[in-house]
């Protein structure tokens, strides 16, 4: 679950240059990121979760492979 | 075709992570961006508690029937529950550090999350002191039922009772209705379910290599008896 | 019915002969309220002093309690669950351990204000609570106490298991029990007791459907 930790861990990152002093506006990550950067996060998220999820897949089916040999006996 | 589901989990949490970053959040004060983390944090609670119900469902199944099926599938689903929790609670510890200030304070759903990995951590506790599997099924599943009738009423009844003396979940505490428009909700509840379908791909996992470690036991046995 | 009634006196019985039990636990909130009264001298703010308060009336409860079913010997216990229905096994017990935690609680009160100055402002009320609260405990401990009967290592178990699902109905009962101290009438405080009457009920009625599935071996 690394997914989650790298996400919040650029979320707070993406306040922390947005947060002020300023009580009057509450200023979000709108015109920093929405021009390009945000898709560098979404990309690096999806890969590391289909990462993950190849991973798995890889799991399951060598454990399909067991069960066939293991049912075949 | 058999895997539909774990595809259809994967999508949904894809569609999580794209659109979570993508969609218009409601901009309020201390949270700012970080009212995002609602669709991967808040998930993981969800989670846990949807795996929690199965392993319950699950123990009454097995005191009812007397298959170890249903008692592995109890086992291994809290197990995968309690994996969630601590996500959980990892990631809430982080957001409240940067939010509320510090990584824990007392809250009654914090409160909640706490005694919910205690009662699962001390059923594994109760599962190892015993030996014999028939005798473990079934006291475990006892203290299964037991402890998760009184969460769940500790969690969700006892706030509503003393709903007119405190003033409940509002403000600053814990997320309330009045935080999620309707544009939230269109990540919120698909990644509910996707997060809750990831638990699952592990559950199932988990449940096949236990019943393939107890097929090769039994062989074991009975090629040297 | 009759085999409840017939359960308890033989508890009591037993009891009365050996003074084991009750003397016991008796020492012990003594002695740990003594203690207390040593560090402490006297406590006059009010949430520590219920606070301290249940915590030793949970230790010496977990205590008295968690010998309940590893008192008898393995022969006596089959030779008991022949002639009677585990149902009624359960209900005796959870009945003579509220009589028993009733006693420690009410023994504890007076100790406790005796010693450590009394703060108490509506006793009626803090009393009625104690023994709502104390029914409660006997009720979990019980069924907590017959699960870890089960294993071989009772002690530690039996504190372990019992800790987390004891928390929501201590939770209440130190809610409860400050609203009687701080003496705010039973508008306030009557929803409480009622929560607390209620958690009993339910717990009882758990305990009645899953004890068979316990003794059964």
């Amino acid at each position: 679950m690394k997914i989650l930790k790298s996400l919040t861990v650029l979320s707070l990152i993406l306040i922390s240059s947005t947060v002020s002093a300023r009580p009057s506006e509450i200023e979000m990550a709108d015109a920093m990121l929405e021009n390009g950067k945000i898709y560098v996060v979404i990309a690096v998220l999806c890969t590391v979760f289909m990462g993950l999820v190849v991973y798995t897949i890889m799991i399951d089916r060598k454990l399909s492979k067991l069960e066939k040999e293991v049912n075949e006996k | 075709m058999k895997h539909w589901w774990k595809i259809l989990a994967v999508i949904l949490v894809l569609y999580t992570i794209i659109f979570g970053f993508l969609i218009e959040v409601p901009a309020l004060p201390i949270l700012h961006e970080s009212i995002r983390n609602l669709f991967f944090h808040v998930t993981m609670w969800f989670s846990m508690i949807i795996l929690c119900g199965v392993s319950w469902v699950y123990s009454i199944m097995f005191l009812n029937t007397g298959k170890t099926d249903h008692d592995i599938i109890a086992s291994e689903s809290a197990n995968v529950g309690i994996m969630f929790g601590s996500i959980g609670i990892l990631t809430g510890m982080i957001w409240a550090k940067f939010t509320w200030g510090a990584p824990w304070v007392n809250d009654p759903k914090l409160n909640g999350t706490a005694i919910t990995m205690l009662i699962y951590l001390a059923y594994f506790v109760l599962r190892n002191s015993m030996d014999e599997e028939q005798k473990r099924a079934k006291v475990s599943s006892v203290y299964n039922i037991f402890a998760f009738i009184l969460l769940i009423v500790f969690l969700y009844i006892l706030p509503r009772m003393t709903d007119s003396l405190h003033p409940g979940n509002g403000g600053n505490g814990t997320f309330s209705d009045l935080d999620i428009d309707n544009t939230m909700r269109t990540v919120f509840y698909p990644a509910i379910i996707g997060w809750t379908l990831i638990g699952v791909w592990f559950l199932t996992l988990r449940v096949r290599i236990k019943k393939l470690s107890y097929q090769r036991e039994t062989e074991l046995i009975n090629n040297n008896i | 019915m009759n085999n409840i009634i017939f359960l308890i006196k033989k508890e009591a019985q037993l009891e009365f002969r050996q003074k084991y039990a009750l003397g016991g636990i008796l020492l012990y909130v003594i002695s740990t309220t003594f203690v207390c009264y040593l560090s402490f001298r006297s406590i006059v703010d009010i949430p520590t002093w219920n606070a301290l308060y249940w915590i030793i009336v949970l230790f010496a409860s977990v205590n008295a309690i968690a010998k309940s079913f590893t008192q008898e010997s393995v022969g006596k216990l089959l030779y008991l669950y022949t002639l009677t229905n585990p149902r009624a096994i359960v209900i005796s017990k959870i009945i003579y351990n509220s009589g028993l935690l009733i006693v420690l609680t009410l023994a504890t009160t007076l100790f406790y204000s005796l010693f450590l100055g009394n703060v108490i402002g509506d006793l009626a009320q803090f009393i009625i609570v104690a023994i709502a609260g104390s029914m409660g405990l006997a009720s979990v401990l019980t069924l907590v106490s017959a699960i870890a009967a089960k294993t071989n290592n009772n002690v530690s178990l039996m504190a372990i298991l019992s800790f987390p699902i004891i928390l929501p109905l201590l939770i209440t009962i130190i809610h409860a029990s400050k609203n009687a101290i701080d003496d705010l009438g039973w508008s306030v405080n009557g929803k409480y007791i009622i929560v607390l009457l209620a958690l009993n009920a339910l717990i009882t009625t758990l305990s009645y459907l899953l004890f068979p599935y316990l003794w059964r071996d």
